[in-house]
Formats: C-alpha cells, sequence, structure tokens
C-alpha cells in the first residue's frame, strides 16, 4: 500500500506554518540577500577567498573500497571534494522566532542532504561539508525561517532563547555578537558565531514586526498573541496519541490495537 | 544597593514589605539607572536589589576563551553618589520598605516612576521576595 506523505496536523497558524516548513516541494521565501563572503566571515571558519582545507583526497582519485552503499549514494559536492566537516549553530527565541530548534531538525532532514543536526532547548546545530554548508548557511539566513532579531548565529555560549527580549526587541546575547543600528534600525552582526570581532560591521537586516511574525511562527504559545497548543484540536489528539502508544508499547506501537 | 554609601545587600533581621517590578523586557543601563535614582530618592525606600541576565566580563567557552565581551551595556553607572559597576541586563527590582512606610502611598508613588521610566512594560507586586536574616552562604561568602 502506497501512502500519502503526511507532514504535520492541525489548522492553526503555527501547524500550517510546520507543514509547509516540512514539505520539500513548498519554496521558504527569500527576505534578504546577505553576500556569501559575509556569511562565510560570521560562520568564521574561514577567510573569504581562502582555499578549502581537505580531510582526504578527491573521490575521483578513486581509493575508495569497494562497497554497494557508496555506489548507492550520490555524493554532496563538498564530499566528492574531501571538505573538512564545519558548522553552524542558530538559536531561536521563545517569543515567536520564525521556527524553533524541533522543527528546524524535522525541516532539515525532510529538505536537505549531507548533515547532521542535533537539537537541544533553544538551538540547533548543523554538520555538513564546509562548501555545502556555506551554501546552505547563506540559504537559511536568507530565509523567512530566520529573523535578524529573534534568531541568533552562535557556535557556543547560545543563552539567551528564553530570556526576555531586551529594549530593542533583540533576542538576549551575553557575547554581543549583534548590536542594533539605531539609526539604521537593523541588527548588525559585529563578531562571528564564536565572538572573535569582525574586521567590519555585517548587518542582517531590519527585524520583522511582531504583527508578521504571528503569521510565519511555528511556535505554539498560550503567551499574549500566540497561539495554545489546547487550542488546535488534531494537534492535541496527536501528541496525546503518541504519549499514550509510548507508555503503552515503548517502541514498538505497533502492537497496540485499537487506540 | 541602598541610598546609603554600600552596594552590598544589608539584612533588616525582619521581614519588610518588598516591591517586586518585573520588567517586560531587559533594560538598558541607561534605563536602570534612571530607574534606580528616581526610586532610591523614594521616603520609604530601604533597599533595593536588582536582577537581570549576567554580562560576563570574558568570554568563558569556546575557541575565543579568554578573550574580553566588551558588551556595550555592562559599565558604570551612577546611582545617587555610589558609582556602580553594572554586570547585568537589568529586568528586575525588588524595591524594599521602611518599616515605618505607608505601604499603599509608597507603592503607589514607585508605579508612577515605573510608569514614566519604564516603557517597555512591567509588572509590580508587593509581598516579601527575598530572605531577610543572613544565612549560611553568607557565612561562606565572608
Amino acid at each position: 500500500m502506497a501512502y500519502k506523505r503526511q507532514f504535520y496536523p492541525g489548522t492553526t497558524i503555527p501547524a500550517v506554518n510546520r507543514r509547509r516548513y516540512l514539505d520539500p516541494k513548498q519554496n521558504l521565501k527569500k527576505l534578504r540577500d546577505i553576500a556569501m563572503d559575509d556569511v562565510v566571515r560570521i560562520m568564521g571558519h574561514r577567510n573569504p577567498g581562502e582555499d578549502y582545507k581537505s580531510i582526504h583526497p578527491p573521490l575521483e582519485e578513486g581509493k575508495e573500497p569497494k562497497c554497494p552503499v557508496r555506489e548507492l549514494v550520490e555524493p554532496i559536492e563538498g564530499a566528492k571534494k574531501g571538505d573538512r566537516v564545519r558548522y553552524i549553530q542558530f538559536t531561536d527565541s521563545v517569543y515567536f522566532a520564525p521556527i524553533s530548534p524541533y522543527q528546524r531538525a524535522w525541516m532539515y532532514l525532510s529538505r536537505f542532504r549531507g548533515l547532521d543536526t542535533g537539537t537541544l532547548s533553544g538551538r540547533q546545530i548543523i554538520e555538513m561539508r564546509e562548501r555545502d554548508l556555506e551554501k546552505l548557511s547563506k540559504f537559511l539566513i536568507d530565509s523567512e525561517t530566520f529573523d535578524p532579531a529573534l534568531t541568533g548565529i552562535r557556535g557556543a555560549t547560545v543563552h539567551g532563547h528564553a530570556c526576555r527580549l531586551d529594549e530593542n526587541g533583540l533576542m538576549f546575547d551575553a557575547w554581543q555578537r549583534y548590536i542594533w543600528d539605531g539609526r539604521k534600525k537593523e541588527v548588525v552582526y559585529v563578531k562571528d558565531q564564536v565572538a572573535l570581532p569582525l574586521d567590519r560591521k555585517i548587518s542582517v537586516g531590519k527585524p520583522a514586526p511582531t504583527s508578521e511574525l504571528l503569521k510565519r511562527t511555528t511556535i505554539f504559545s498560550a503567551y499574549t498573541g500566540g497561539v495554545d497548543m489546547r487550542d488546535d484540536k488534531e494537534v492535541t489528539a496527536y501528541g496525546i496519541r503518541i504519549h499514550k502508544l509510548r507508555t503503552l508499547a515503548g517502541y514498538q506501537p505497533f502492537n497496540v490495537k485499537g487506540v | 544597593m541602598t541610598g546609603a554609601k554600600t552596594t552590598k545587600t544589608t539584612y533588616a533581621g525582619t521581614p519588610l514589605p518588598e516591591v517586586k517590578v518585573f520588567t517586560e523586557r531587559l533594560l538598558s543601563a541607561e534605563s536602570t539607572e534612571k530607574v534606580l535614582n528616581a526610586l532610591i530618592i523614594l521616603k520609604h525606600v530601604r533597599q533595593i536589589n536588582i536582577c537581570g541576565e549576567t554580562l560576563p566580563l570574558t568570554v568563558k567557552s569556546g575557541p575565543n576563551t579568554g578573550i574580553p565581551v566588551n558588551h556595550p551595556e555592562r559599565k558604570v553607572i551612577k546611582v545617587g553618589d555610589n558609582e556602580i559597576e553594572l554586570t547585568k541586563l537589568v529586568g528586575g527590582f525588588y524595591v524594599e520598605l521602611n518599616g515605618d512606610a505607608d505601604v499603599d502611598a509608597t507603592v503607589e508613588e514607585i508605579r508612577k516612576v515605573c510608569d514614566k521610566l519604564i516603557k517597555t512594560g512591567y509588572s509590580l507586586e508587593v509581598g516579601r521576595y527575598s530572605k531577610y536574616r543572613p544565612t549560611l552562604t553568607d557565612t561562606l561568602r565572608c
């Protein structure tokens, strides 16, 4: 029996957005255009224009052992060239950031190839071959899943996702990697993701107003303006069903009949 | 911090009334300075403690451990006659009142100050939120 792929239940705004972000057939909106060199600077793994360092010879040299899986899977560009594995990490504020870490994991694995991702309470890391990671990072920073004020690019000391925002509406950052430019009304990066000061400031644009964020977010919240998850009956039923199956049958939910 | 010459918490020994002002947004050093200076001159305010998110002096983890953070909000502010290095992005004030204070009248004065100076919103409660006599921790810190 062939199943049609489903993504997420529910009818409320966060549920619809979750479905949209997860579905690889839906294009993410591009809201800004940050130069690739600037993305590379913020990531801090290499200088713009510098060659990629490699950890093994290019695959085309043909020194790989014979393996049916290797033959089956098309390697991504960075793997072909033998690039290092590098990382980028996003932190998402609970105050209606466009996306939250758990949906990031779902979205990454649903849309992209060749990455490893890890979910923590307020942050989401992507590990990937360097040249592919840079392209993916630019794509994510330019897309609607990024908000300059509520999404942080933070390699370490990510604390801030659950803190109150500051007076300018920016998520708290103890390392002050980005600041508010009051004249331009924009968010400006002054440090890379591990707090090394940048040679020059990099603007990532204007934050979205709260009214727009409430339409873009995937976060259910009882906080003012948000959608309480309990108000979406289908989402609630889905959560309860998973909880019940896990409680009754652990990792063998197929053994529970009639639920 | 107090209206006297010290920035150390002093314990009254009895549970005096305390007003908790909790801001909706974390305040800048400039706003914090204004609020503290407006509160400290109120007649029945005995002591003000602040809370918020700590701003570290140096990077404590990652490949750049040890380099200075230089956070623009970590700076010296002037409260009354005291110069104080603010180490937090402040999100709350615990205003302890004197034993002889008219609590309702003082709370109204505090509310007026907050309405004027905390533009991003706040909540205000009266109760007792912190300890009023030294405990073992204070002994260990000495």
